[in-house]
């Protein structure tokens, strides 16, 4: 008889979710899903809104990562206004991206996955925890926190509010940013840097104790889609979609991100609200691609800044040109935190950054319009339609988490097949489960557009759907 | 247009590490937090709102949020009281409480992107050596449907949450 284990609900992930995992007869591990099991329709609610609303509207779908709506929603209806923004009003959304991906990404290393790094993976959930973390190494417990508050600060200086940020508009920004400001942000420049490269330094020390680890923990071949400036350098804002395969032959390169709908699909499957992408040329289920911090780091030749691109070459000479264990989001996700606080500088130190031209002014020039910018998880594509009032009469989101949908069902099915041998659920399956998804970071909240904060459960379950064993913290 | 800066604007990283070195804490800090699309939900930051125009708070820190986040530790760690304004759902609709945590222990694995009072609490003790007394106002909710709208029962709240903030503030003599 074959079984199903489920984890319900994982923990230090943002949203409600559920893991199955499904045995044979023989007790051996033959699927598993990553359920995700709230649902917001912000699609939905949306319809009928005055389309020059939706960025201050769609910043609200998170608390972590309103930014990055805000930009991709705030393209979108550049798209529909037919204009670009001023140079400098794109100069300034690039710092507040940046920013977001800063707070964002030091939220994911610092206080959701250091814990496990910092005291393995079968340590007591009592202590492997940020707490446990601030006791046993302040320093870096501290250093999460300043590069948080760091990047939210810049945040809510550019931005007008740290939480749901206003000054991104369509067309641009809505403030000309201030001498005081920008060397404010550029008095707290060296500070990050090097709390960052603390953490590098402690993570490349302590990375080769999981050597073993990362070669079962998600590891697989895939493709992996980002984008790139004209250089072939990192691009947080824009640029073009370059979708590379396992061996980093271009899948795609200077596609034009308002065309994704030509080469990205979505599949729903019964069992989840988190929709499935996939790359179209190859089909679904096996257009399996990856997005976030790992992915800018293999689709790129650079990052593009001297200390980022320094440690890139470190990394790639450790673990390839193209890593394929989602292990190593942890690294590339402190690579891309540097490279962003880097970039944050060279962009501040611009000729034009003080000037009054933020904003470009038009009406609705088009009914649909196509936004798309990376999110600290990935690319996200905002992409709207709207009547000749500029009411919103359709909207779409393909977010991050999406992306990644697959790629955490396959990462979640490898760490199963090593950890679960038997008809009931031990913690260190469930630890390494649960941590294999939070590689990925995913923020369920985006991902379902639902409202509020999750939790998570792992139910095995036999052939016939019996639950044979169930852990939840 | 430019933006003013904001109270409290300095460099905040190299920061860190000085603070708590034997400076006692000061200060009120008043955080409303919650979803404001989520009806209801959104009480915090509405009476967060208010409360910010309030001159009966003058020089009171006060924040509206979405969620709480582990960086509110190194802000709580340099008052000596924060107060927390939050939603409820197990008071009746439109019922104010006031009511201090027990400050037991806290359990990081409860931790997802947001942290929750005692995590704050936790953190800014054992990374700067000092925590606040926290209190919390709740109001207790009648719909957390989505909309941006307060339902009547919890819009009529308001004013009570306000004046116990005040009352709060008012009892340290900082207003």
């Amino acid at each position: 008889m074959s079984q199903t284990i489920v984890i319900d609900p994982v923990t230090r992930i943002e949203g409600h979710s559920r893991i199955t995992i499904q045995l044979d007869d023989r007790g051996e591990v033959v699927d598993a899903h990553f359920h995700v099991t709230q649902f917001r329709g912000f699609e939905r609610i949306t319809q009928g809104r005055p389309v020059h609303e939706m960025p201050a509207l769609m910043a609200r779908i998170c608390g972590i990562c309103p930014v990055s709506h805000l930009i991709a929603s705030a393209k979108a209806v550049d798209d529909i206004m037919a204009v670009e923004p001023t140079p400098t009003g794109a100069d300034l959304r690039r710092v507040i991206n940046l920013g977001q991906i800063v707070q964002s990404n030091a939220l994911s290393f610092f206080h959701l996955s250091s814990p496990d790094l910092l005291f393995g993976f079968d340590a007591d959930p009592a202590v492997r925890n940020i707490i446990g973390v601030a006791r046993a190494n302040p320093g870096l417990a501290k250093d999460g926190i300043g590069l948080r508050k760091w990047g939210q600060q810049i945040i809510e200086w550019l931005g007008g509010k740290r939480i749901h940020p206003e000054g991104i508009v369509p067309g641009g920004v809505a403030f000309q940013l201030t001498p005081e400001v920008r060397d404010r942000i550029l008095a707290g420049v060296p500070e990050a840097i090097a709390a960052v490269e603390r953490a590098i330094a402690w993570y490349k020390t302590d990375m080769l104790r999981w050597e073993e680890e990362a070669s079962t923990f998600g590891n697989f071949r895939s493709a992996f889609m980002g984008l790139v400036d004209r250089q072939g350098n990192v691009d947080h804002y824009g640029g073009w979609l370059r979708v590379v395969d396992a061996d980093g032959h271009f899948l795609a390169d200077k596609v034009d991100p308002r065309t994704f709908n030509d080469y990205i699909g979505e599949a729903v499957e019964p069992w989840s609200y988190l929709k499935s992408t996939y790359w179209k040329p190859m089909g679904y289920p096996d257009g399996l691609y990856r997005v976030g911090p790992l992915a800018r780091l293999n689709v790129a030749e650079r990052t593009g800044t001297p200390r980022a691109d320094e440690e890139l070459e470190k990394f790639r000479w450790r673990v390839g040109r193209i890593a394929s264990s989602s292990f190593h989001y942890h690294y590339a996700r402190l690579i891309d935190t540097l490279h962003a606080i880097e970039k944050i500088e060279q962009i501040l130190r611009g000729p034009d950054i003080l000037s009054h031209h933020v904003r470009s002014v038009a009406g609705i020039n088009r009914n649909e319009g196509i936004g798309v910018s990376e999110a600290p998880r990935g690319t996200l594509m905002h992409h709207y339609k709207v009547d000749d009032n500029g009411l919103v009469e359709w909207v779409n989101l393909v977010i991050a988490t999406g992306h990644n949908n697959m790629a955490m069902n396959r990462a979640v099915l490898q760490v199963a097949r090593k950890h679960v041998k038997a008809d009931r659920l031990e913690e260190a399956m469930l630890n390494r489960v649960e941590a294999v998804i939070r590689c990925y970071d995913p923020c369920l909240s985006c991902s379902t557009h639902a409202l509020g904060q999750m939790a998570l459960r792992v139910q095995l379950l036999a052939p016939g759907g019996a639950v044979l064993d169930e852990l939840a913290r | 247009m430019t933006r003013p800066a904001a109270a409290g604007d300095a460099p905040v990283v190299g920061a860190l590490g000085a603070l708590g070195a034997g400076i006692p804490p000061v200060g009120v800090l008043v955080v409303g937090y919650g979803n404001s699309l989520r009806t209801d939900d959104g009480v915090g930051p509405a009476v967060a709102a208010r409360l910010a125009a309030d001159s009966r708070l003058g020089g009171v820190d006060v924040r509206a949020m979405h969620q709480l986040t582990p960086e509110l530790a190194f802000d709580a760690s340099g008052v000596s009281l924060l107060v927390l304004v939050d939603a409820s759902a197990d008071l009746p609709a439109g019922e104010v409480a006031v009511f201090r945590p027990d400050g037991g222990s806290v359990s990081g694995e409860v931790m997802t992107h947001h942290v929750d009072p005692s995590g704050i609490v936790a953190l800014a003790r054992e990374l700067w050596g000092a925590a606040p007394e926290v209190v919390i106002v709740s109001i207790g909710v009648s719909s957390l449907d989505v909309g941006d709208q307060l339902s009547p029962e919890v819009q009529g709240a308001v004013p009570r949450a306000i004046e116990a903030v005040v009352a709060l503030v008012e009892e340290r003599g900082h207003a």
